[in-house]
């Protein structure tokens, strides 16, 4: 398959084949760096990120998430763009990029760039239009709003650094959990390659720190820091095995996220699941429950799971899974009890575990200050006192807590499909009861 | 119970402020006064009323005081609490800074969950924040022929005020005016000026004649990405729904049907 390039295609044209390719990257946050306006140009970024807008599955809109071009040299199986597929190709220019990028900051409807690219005849090829197109926003446009921009895998080192001080954020997609994933579905790729440049970046990094140190006006290196993601279920990884990796990548590579994509098919390929059901939606947001809780509630991987118990419950938020299996740690004492073990209450989130730990020194707590805290004491009650005594009188005991658990509504922010009706839940709740009891 | 005085002060942070200053020279006591706002009273039988009149003098002192005693987070409580709408408001803004002023670290009044009218201040801090924080992200710009950028917005509580700083910052060098259609007010900024707050009666309502010309390709653009970004198969109408509610829409260009 020969690299077409359709002549005079309309920025229009373009807009729509190049973002409808970069759709498929999850990461869309504008967080991780505050800047004020830096006087001469446009634009300044809130800790916090901003969402502008939600697209129709629900996901926020906050970037222009585009890709440089969509010719790829590669042939990753589960990517619409490989050089395989007969699909429209674009490329944009870094003024086009830039014009859009301005024209759309000025009416407010992004907080900035994401860009990404499929490989333009070489890394360093594709590596330097990346750049040249940051280089030209901030320089020239003085554009001082948020970019997240891939570091492309094989490019030069200096490149990636010249790149990474004109950025926010940087990422490397891990793209596949295991390097046996990588190899089948992604053949011109490898665990080595990948890895390199998120050390680079994060080597990068810490010199940074250092320097700013020494000099408050030192120019910054990816200042919000580097993400990745890796595609869920494409490949026959178990949970267990996702959750090691995103633990070891925040430990031992300082990642700031790590970002889940359910996989979605978009290529008939014998080497990829068929997927009846569609994207696996549920599995992925287990993995983001369980994402949070080894960034902000102090878990490890293998206190959630385990060899002999690989995978996440299906019908149970990992923290209430967790606290089950634990109930000889319950109840606690709300106006005692360690902050690190308010956190491992379910029902009480970072912010209510703060608001509890600020106010009990001003005072004992009772259930009803708890509630107007933010703490869901449908979840909580199981595994809370207050002054030594429980909200109902209870039975410690898993069965009891769990079935009545499983009663509270979780809220989850998609509609399972209809393969869980309410009857297999109860179904699924004798046999976990079993399961776990017998 | 008996002689209850009420302070009713104008609904704005102004007028509350100087509410709480009226009230807390008037040394009644704190427990024999308590504060409304016009728009939320009932009058109610054996009470005195006396009328506030906005003074910003007293406002600002008192938010001075605040600032001081009860630290940057007291002051912001204050402030978005007082954008909200609810009956309770002016009155637990009021006790809120009793307590702040009384207890040997002012900045401690906002952990004091236990007292529900600090609960309360620090819940419609909070959904005051949430609107402000939405609305700086749907707020959407037009930009008019002479390259002013124009934008209008409903937010359901009085966060203009509170928005236009973040606004100011990010664009120092351009013209904007956000005109806030349901309060008739509007925030307006000329390049490297300070925003000011003013009455939106001012405006020509023949604005919308004069789009620049590049103005419609621009929401073209912006349409088309917002369709192309969707993934198809994990379409999720109840979600964007509950995150972009549809009282937001009718000021977003990607949700405005082209004529
Ligand atoms: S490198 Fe692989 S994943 Fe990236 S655009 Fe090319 S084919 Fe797709």
């Amino acid at each position: 398959m020969q690299v077409r390039v359709p002549e005079n295609l309309t920025l229009m044209e373009k807009l729509n084949i190049l973002s409808d390719a970069a759709k498929y990257d999850v990461a869309c946050t504008s967080s991780g760096v505050n800047r004020s306006n830096t006087g001469r140009g446009i634009g300044n970024c809130i800790e916090a990120g901003i969402c502008h807008s939600f697209s129709a599955d629900g996901r926020c809109i906050s970037l222009l998430k585009i890709l440089f071009t969509n010719e790829c040299i590669y042939n990753c199986r589960y990517c619409l763009n490989r050089v395989s597929n007969d699909v429209p190709r674009a490329t944009f220019t870094p003024q086009e990029i830039c014009d859009l990028v301005i024209g759309f900051y000025r009416r407010n409807y992004i907080e900035g760039l994401f860009l990404s690219s499929g490989i333009l005849k070489n890394p360093n090829y594709t590596m330097e239009l990346l750049y040249q197109t940051l280089f030209k926003l901030r320089t020239e446009y003085h554009f001082g709003g948020y970019i997240h921009v891939k570091a492309i895998p094989g490019a030069d080192e200096r490149l990636i650094e010249r790149t990474g001080y004109l950025a926010d954020r940087m990422s490397v997609n891990l793209e596949l959990p295991t390097a046996e994933g990588l190899k089948t579905l992604a053949p011109n790729k490898s665990r080595k390659k990948i890895l390199t440049p998120m050390r680079q970046v994060q080597m990068r990094m810490e010199e940074n720190r250092n320097e700013l140190t020494l000099y408050r006006n030192a120019p910054r290196f990816v200042p919000a820091g580097q993400s990745t993601q890796m595609i869920i279920g494409a490949t026959p990884e178990n949970d267990f095995q996702i959750v090691s990796v995103a633990e070891a990548l925040y430990k031992k590579f300082e990642l700031k996220r790590v970002f889940y994509s359910a996989f979605v098919r978009v290529n008939e390929d014998s080497l990829l699941p068929a997927l009846p059901g569609g994207p696996p939606l549920l599995r992925e947001h287990r993995l983001y429950q369980a994402d949070w809780l080894l960034r902000f509630y102090g878990f490890e991987a293998k206190e959630l799971l385990s060899e002999e118990k690989p995978n996440f419950n299906v019908l149970l938020d990992p923290k209430c899974d967790w606290a089950l299996r634990h109930l000889e740690l319950f109840p606690v004492e709300i106006n005692r009890a360690e902050y690190g073990m308010l956190l491992r209450v379910p029902g009480i989130g970072v912010r209510s575990a703060n608001r509890i730990a600020k106010a009990r020194r001003m005072g004992t707590l009772d259930f009803a200050d708890l509630k107007r805290m933010g703490v869901v004491l449908k979840r909580a009650l199981y595994f809370i006192t207050c002054k030594g005594r429980t909200m109902y009188p209870i039975k410690v005991e898993e069965d009891y807590i769990t079935r009545n658990l499983l009663n509270v509504k979780e809220r989850l922010p998609f509609e399972l499909g209809q393969d869980i009706t309410y009857r297999q839940l109860s179904l699924f709740d004798d046999m976990h009861l079993t399961k776990e009891t017998g | 119970m008996e002689n209850t005085t009420i302070f009713l002060c104008e609904d704005s942070l102004d007028g509350i402020l100087t509410g709480v200053y009226d009230a807390w020279d008037s040394r009644l006591g704190h427990k024999n006064v308590r504060l409304e706002t016009r728009a939320e009273s009932n009058l109610e039988l054996f009470c005195e009323y006396r009328d506030v009149e906005r003074d910003l003098a007293k406002a600002e002192k008192v938010l001075n005081t605040v600032r001081k005693r009860m630290g940057e987070e007291g002051e912001e409580a204050v402030c978005y609490a007082a954008a909200c709408t609810d009956r309770r408001k002016a009155d637990a803004i009021y006790r809120i800074i009793v307590l702040g002023l009384h207890l040997k670290n002012g900045r401690d009044a906002v952990n004091c969950l236990q007292n529900e009218d600090v609960a309360l201040v620090m819940k419609l801090r909070q959904k005051a924040w949430h609107e402000a924080h939405r609305m700086m992200g749907f707020v959407r710009f037009e930009e008019l022929q002479n390259g002013i950028l124009y934008s209008q917005i409903q937010p359901a509580y009085d966060v203009l005020s509170l928005m236009a700083p973040h606004f100011e910052d990010r664009y120092r060098q351009e013209n904007w005016i956000i005109h806030d259609i349901r309060r008739r007010q509007m925030a307006i900024h000329r390049k490297e000026y300070p925003w000011v707050l003013a009455d939106a009666e001012m405006l020509n309502p023949d604005y919308k004649k004069y789009y620049s010309d590049q103005e419609d390709e621009f929401q073209q653009l912006w349409k088309s990405f917002c369709k192309s970004i969707a993934i198809e198969e994990r379409r999720n109408p109840r979600c964007q729904q509950s995150l972009l509610p549809l009282r937001f829409r009718s000021c977003m260009t990607e949700f405005i049907v082209d004529k």
